[in-house]
């Protein structure tokens, strides 16, 4: 993979804004984040007619093969889509999809720098007091996603999706991901797969845009648990907002190794503030459904994550290591939605 | 090997923990700390992953007579282990779990196959619960 470097951005930058003067990328940083894309930050300056200008800026470039399914026009497109609707999400800069320049398609987002998106960091005593606030700004941002009209949104880079068809169309996505990634037998997770295709879902109380991978240590929290941006949409579309909340409970997600669910609250509380804040009510059926169609996707990327690292001539540790810490975790959680645990 | 794999290889994730991980930062210190981690689920796995994969081929394929009776279909040919490396009873493994979704999936369309499917269910609890990372969030 071609390696990204301050000069390396310094020209191609001012070869993309020829308006742009004195044009320096510095302090260019690689940043543990997520296993799907790399994730780099960087300060810019230049000065154009309005004067000099300092930048914080995110980076974030496509792997040769990512254990998600996704590119990045969909990511900018799906942040583009919701900036300025309620939901705090970064701003997009840029957009190169040649990937000559960098070795991949890359991004370019403003860095809001001085936050926290630990997802462990929120299991520290000294955050134990804050986990209530956390909780709440969580489940509720979640909610006011699920009710943001879609019509208000231009989401036609994305598949189209129905009410009625939404949730057949993700099973259908996600069991073509673990056919295509297949690293063995999974009795547990296609023995689930044929039980939500003999128990549907009711359609959908209505159609949402879906952030796709709502959890804790997706988004940016500041010292008093205020959330101030919500990250990672490469996984966004049309869909169930339900869906967002089956796996933002998720249990493989619960980082406190208890009920909290995100390692932030209880399922029943999670409920309770996305309900308030979506105005939607959650049908039993329909949430078992997708926490378990939840596990399916799960096992879908962790089982991807295991042919990434496979077959790249570059493998990145966070693919086998997540591998092999969810993948058990996952029959476990999907065994427990069936009653079989 | 002496000293033992676990004993070293726990030792080594200890080290990477508190005399590397410290002096990294960012992407480099998380690459380090999941490594240390994976070497925790390395010292696990070594001395059982043989021990466990054969107990569970014997119950796989016990299941697996029992579904094909129910059937009517012939039984598995007989279970052939004495190939004891992990890759050989992986391999086994993974031949024995494939036919068991088969199966499965004929058994929950077959009226009267409850108390075989709850039997099913057993067994992969117990093939799940036998594999289970002792660091894992569920």
């Amino acid at each position: 993979m071609k390696t990204i470097t301050e000069d390396l951005l310094s020209s191609y930058l001012a070869a993309r804004f020829p308006d742009w003067s004195g044009v320096a990328a510095s302090n260019l940083e690689r940043l543990p984040m997520g296993a799907s894309r790399e994730t780099f930050r960087f300060d810019l300056a230049y000065t154009d007619a309005d004067g000099a200008h300092r930048e914080r800026v995110i980076l974030r470039r496509d792997p040769p093969l990512s254990n998600v399914d996704s590119d990045r026009r969909h990511e900018y497109e799906s942040y583009r889509a919701i900036y300025g609707q309620g939901i705090p999400v970064p701003r997009m800069i840029l957009l190169e999809e040649d990937p000559a320049h960098f070795g991949g398609a890359i991004s370019l987002a403003e860095d809001l720098r001085g936050f926290h998106n630990s997802e462990y960091q929120l299991q520290e005593p000294a955050w134990a007091d804050r986990l209530p606030r956390i909780a709440d700004e969580m489940w509720s941002t979640l909610g006011r996603l699920a009710a943001v009209p879609c019509e208000n949104l231009d989401l036609s880079f994305m598949t189209h999706a129905t009410p009625a068809t939404t949730a057949m169309q993700e099973l259908d996505h996600w069991e073509g991901q673990l056919d295509a990634n297949d690293v063995g037998p999974e009795p547990i997770i296609r023995a689930v797969i044929r039980w939500l295709r003999r128990n549907p879902p009711p359609p959908a109380q209505k159609l949402a845009m879906v952030h796709g991978d709502y959890r804790a240590g997706n988004f940016l929290y500041d010292d008093a648990g205020k959330l101030i941006a919500v990250l990672d949409w490469e996984m966004a579309h049309m869909g169930d907002p339900l869906e967002d909340l089956a796996w933002s409970m998720a249990r493989v997600f619960s980082f406190g190794k208890d009920d909290r669910r995100s390692g932030v609250a209880p399922r029943e509380e999670a409920i309770r503030i996305w309900e308030a804040a979506s105005g939607l009510t959650v049908d039993p059926h329909a949430m078992r459904w997708w926490e378990l169609a939840m596990c399916v996707k799960g096992q879908a990327i962790w089982d991807s994550c295991v042919h990434a690292w496979s077959s790249v001539d570059e493998p990145t540790v966070i693919h086998a290591y997540a591998a092999w810490w969810l993948r058990n975790a996952q029959d476990r959680a999907a065994l427990e939605l069936m009653g079989k645990l | 090997m002496k000293p033992a794999v676990p004993a070293a290889t726990r030792f080594l994730a200890g080290m990477l923990r508190t005399d590397v991980v410290p002096h990294l930062t960012d992407f480099r210190a998380g690459n380090a700390a999941m490594t240390a981690a994976m070497l925790d689920m390395l010292a696990d796995e070594w001395d059982v992953a043989a021990s466990r994969l054969h107990s569970e081929n014997a119950a796989l394929h016990a299941l697996l007579g029992k579904c094909a009776a129910f059937l009517g279909e012939a039984g598995p040919a007989p279970l052939e282990q004495s190939d004891l490396r992990v890759s050989a009873l992986t391999a086994t493994n993974e031949v024995l779990r494939a036919r068991i979704i088969d199966l499965h999936a004929a058994i929950e369309e077959n009226e009267g196959g409850a108390a075989l499917e709850d039997e099913i269910w057993a067994v992969l609890r117990d093939t799940m619960e036998t594999r289970r990372v002792a660091s894992a969030n569920f």
